[in-house]
């Protein structure tokens, strides 16, 4: 009876809420505008208090040292641009992209919001996000970086940092059981043999690595070997290699057996950044995952014990290194020329890069790095050592395209039936390959 | 006789129109005073559905305009959609198990509070407290912590040596998990049994006794038939409320692992708002609604077999 209930219940909020913010978006608006041309004829002395007073929406994503940083940062924009003030939103990644679909629907997306490289071509490719192309950026972000991110020769995010893909292992308590620790540039052969070798001397609840279930690794084994990334073309192309994918999951069956990675029900209950349920800081693998941008949350957890290597690579490189983490502004926005400014101001002040220091990565503006650079602790300099490691051999950053995401999700569900022993890795690949090759075929039919 | 006929139309007119119109200002009156109500129903609710019957014959991805493709979604949804089938598969599964449970287990604990006890009121306000807040976000997120794999359950498990495991991340036993926390949420439930329970006329139970009936023959003779359409209005709502199942599958287990907790709520939710299929989702939406109609309807022509209504003198009709 309460669930019934809770469904029709939750519904009418979503409309009266999305009534609510639509009707005050509405008046804020219009009143804004009227008052805005009122105060530019009498405080015309003034250059600073030019503008009215604008509220500027914002939202982000990612973990709780971030948001603190990210709120302390429109603390020092505001009193810098008393006119400016921020109604921010902040959350978990994933809780962040189910949210941002229903705003970007019922148009009331935020002025300024957080974009990922993951997720920018849907944005930008459905018409929700601003070209930004005109921000001035000469001598901050080089144009080259920038020609490379644009997508149908338009701006439609600007890169605050550069990023990076590694993995974070437990350099404590590796060194602790006699393991010999990864070094920069080692192979997956070397990968696959230090989860062996760490196996034996691990206590038996302890485990080397995690399994593997989502496609992004398995993408990484994929484009070191040389055979490209999977979703290729805008979504128009799929290219999944039986060679490669039989070979690596097959290692992880065996791993299964062996009992390097964890089993699959304690698998699927780790959560990153979540003190008890993350595979690292809940002592229960020795390595992870991690990005430059993420890694200090890790640090946080452990503080002292974690080190980096980059992704393993093979033949053709390993791992990416570039700009993933963007500021965009909605095309829906009432007040775009502010929210340029701030994001104009947010990559190039120093005074802004010394607030949010390392928390999206490594600042893209080279000045405001080495400004920040003495005063580093040591979970920035833990991001700042895995760009380092992982920029020379990097791969660019293969996203999936726009209208990928259903599979995203399939794969991960099927990878994970085959961890679970309920289907075998040859059917897991003929209904992955099956259902990417449908949605290729439909979107090059377009 | 003509000036009559004229003059005859002449004068009921204005009081028909006069009768009219005074009947129509009363009615305005009414619906101005349920227009509140009536507002909301029509443009948050009403206009939705009608909304969402014409999205289902589109292909709708929230940021471009629908495109018709007339019973594509439909013939996709029923030919060669695999979740489809397993989400169907898992809620029928909720209903089957989760139903009955919650019925008997609110039955048997509203038969203990009807009891004349001293203080049974605490503890009719100690069994129901848990209930106000159920279903909700708090709920869920403390039956994860429960049945995690290092979870209050498991530890209990320990002091008598049983090593515990993932139960929430195991796929045979997620789902028992939702099915037990649905289960324990039987507090409005039992009310109802509970004021169901307090219409049997005591004169019933009297009689009895001086017929010598036992307390079982009692509780099956005297109690189940008088509670039949109490027990009725708790089952029809148990399966709408079952097949509709969303809160706890999405924050406990997210329809995983493997799918095992998939509810179709959850598969549509999915479809809907993160895979920004809006068109396919609505076609779900539609499907589960002719569902639980045909289930309530199922239940409704079963229902003259076992309930007993006391107003029909006790003759089946």
């Amino acid at each position: 009876m309460k669930q019934t209930k809770s469904l029709t219940k939750g519904f009418t909020v979503l409309m009266l809420a999305a009534m609510v913010a639509l009707t005050a978006c509405g008046s804020g608006g219009s009143d804004k505008e009227e008052s805005s041309t009122s105060s530019t004829s009498t405080d015309s002395g003034k250059s600073n208090s030019k503008a009215a007073a604008v509220k500027l929406k914002i939202m982000w994503q990612g973990s709780d040292i971030r948001h603190q940083a990210m709120l302390k940062t429109q603390e020092v924009y505001t009193s810098k641009n008393p006119s400016i003030t921020f109604s921010p939103e902040y959350m978990a990644w994933d809780d962040y992209w189910k949210k941002l679909p229903t705003l970007a629907a019922s148009h009331s997306m935020p002025d300024v919001l957080h974009m990922d490289g993951a997720y920018i071509q849907e944005y930008a490719t459905r018409g929700t996000l601003e070209d930004l192309s005109d921000i001035d950026l000469t001598g901050v972000i080089d144009d080259k970086v920038l020609e490379n991110l644009k997508i149908d020769g338009k701006l439609y995010g600007i890169p605050i940092s550069r990023n990076a893909q590694g993995i974070a292992f437990n350099k404590e308590a590796l060194t602790a059981a006699g393991i010999e620790l990864p070094k920069k540039d080692w192979t997956w052969d070397d990968y696959f043999n230090f989860a062996r070798n760490a196996r034996a001397k691990l206590p038996a609840d302890v485990y080397p690595i995690s399994d593997s279930d989502t496609w992004d690794f398995y993408q990484y084994y994929q484009t070191a070997n040389g055979k490209g990334p999977i979703i290729q073309e805008d979504g128009k192309k799929f290219n999944l290699d039986k060679e490669l994918f039989m070979k690596y999951y097959g290692i992880y069956a065996d791993f299964r057996k062996e009992k390097i990675v964890p089993p699959a029900d304690m698998v699927s209950a780790f959560k990153e950044n979540d003190p008890q349920a993350d595979p690292m800081a809940s002592g229960k693998v020795m390595t992870r995952g991690a990005t430059v941008g993420s890694v200090g949350a890790l640090e946080q957890l452990l503080p002292g014990k974690v080190d980096v290597v980059n992704i393993p690579v093979g033949p053709a490189g390993g791992g990416w290194a570039q700009p993933t983490i963007f500021l965009s502004v909605s095309t829906d926005s009432k007040h775009k020329e502010e929210a340029k400014a701030f994001i104009k101001w947010f990559v190039t002040e120093k005074e802004a890069g010394e607030t949010y220091g390392l928390n999206f990565g490594i600042p893209i503006y080279d000045e405001i790095y080495t400004a920040l650079e003495p005063t580093l602790q040591p979970k920035d300099k833990l991001g700042k050592a895995l760009y380092d490691t992982a920029l020379d051999k990097a791969l660019p950053f293969y996203p999936a395209a726009a209208g990928w995401t259903e599979w995203v999700d399939n794969y991960k569900k099927t990878m994970d039936a085959v961890m679970f022993g309920q289907k075998s890795i040859e059917a897991a690949y003929n209904e992955i390959s099956k259902a990417g090759n449908a949605i290729a075929e439909k979107q090059g039919g377009k | 006789m003509k000036a009559e006929a004229v003059y005859k139309p002449a004068a009921t007119k204005p009081r028909l129109m006069k009768k009219l119109r005074g009947a129509n200002e009363n009615n305005l009156a009414g619906y101005l005073f349920i227009s509140p109500w009536l507002l909301g129903f029509l443009l948050l609710t009403a206009w939705p559905i009608i909304q969402s019957f014409y999205l289902s014959f589109t292909e709708y991805s929230l940021l471009e305009a629908p495109i018709w493709t007339g019973t594509d979604n439909y013939v996709n949804i029923f030919t060669n959609d695999n979740e489809f089938r397993t989400s169907l598969k898992v809620t029928f599964m909720f209903v089957l198990f989760s139903v009955p449970l919650k019925l008997f287990f609110s039955l048997m604990v509203a038969i203990l509070l009807n009891k004349n006890v001293k203080g049974m009121n605490l503890y009719r306000t100690a069994i129901y407290f848990p209930s106000l807040i159920g279903g909700s976000i708090a709920v869920s997120a403390l039956w994860r912590n429960m049945f995690n794999r290092n979870g209050y359950f498991n530890h209990v498990l320990e002091w008598f040596g049983i090593e515990g495991m993932g139960w929430i991340t195991n796929p045979h036993t997620s789902l028992g998990t939702l099915i037990l926390l649905n289960t324990w949420q039987f507090g409005s439930t039992m009310v109802i049994f509970l004021a169901g329970l307090k219409q049997i006329p005591n004169e019933l139970y009297e009689s009895a006794s001086v017929d010598g009936a036992s307390k079982v023959r009692k509780f099956f003779h005297i109690t189940l038939p008088m509670l039949s359409p109490v027990m009725f209005f708790n089952l029809v709502l148990g399966i709408i409320g079952s097949f509709q199942m969303f809160t706890s599958a999405f924050i406990i287990t997210q329809g995983g692992p493997i799918n095992s907790t998939y509810m179709y709520a959850l598969f549509l939710y999915d479809k809907a708002f993160k895979h920004y299929q809006m068109g396919y989702a609505s076609a779900l939406a539609w499907i589960l609604l002719v569902i639980v109609a045909l289930m309530t309807a199922i239940n409704f022509l079963v229902s003259r077999y076992w309930v007993f209504y006391e107003t029909d003198g006790g003759k089946s009709k």
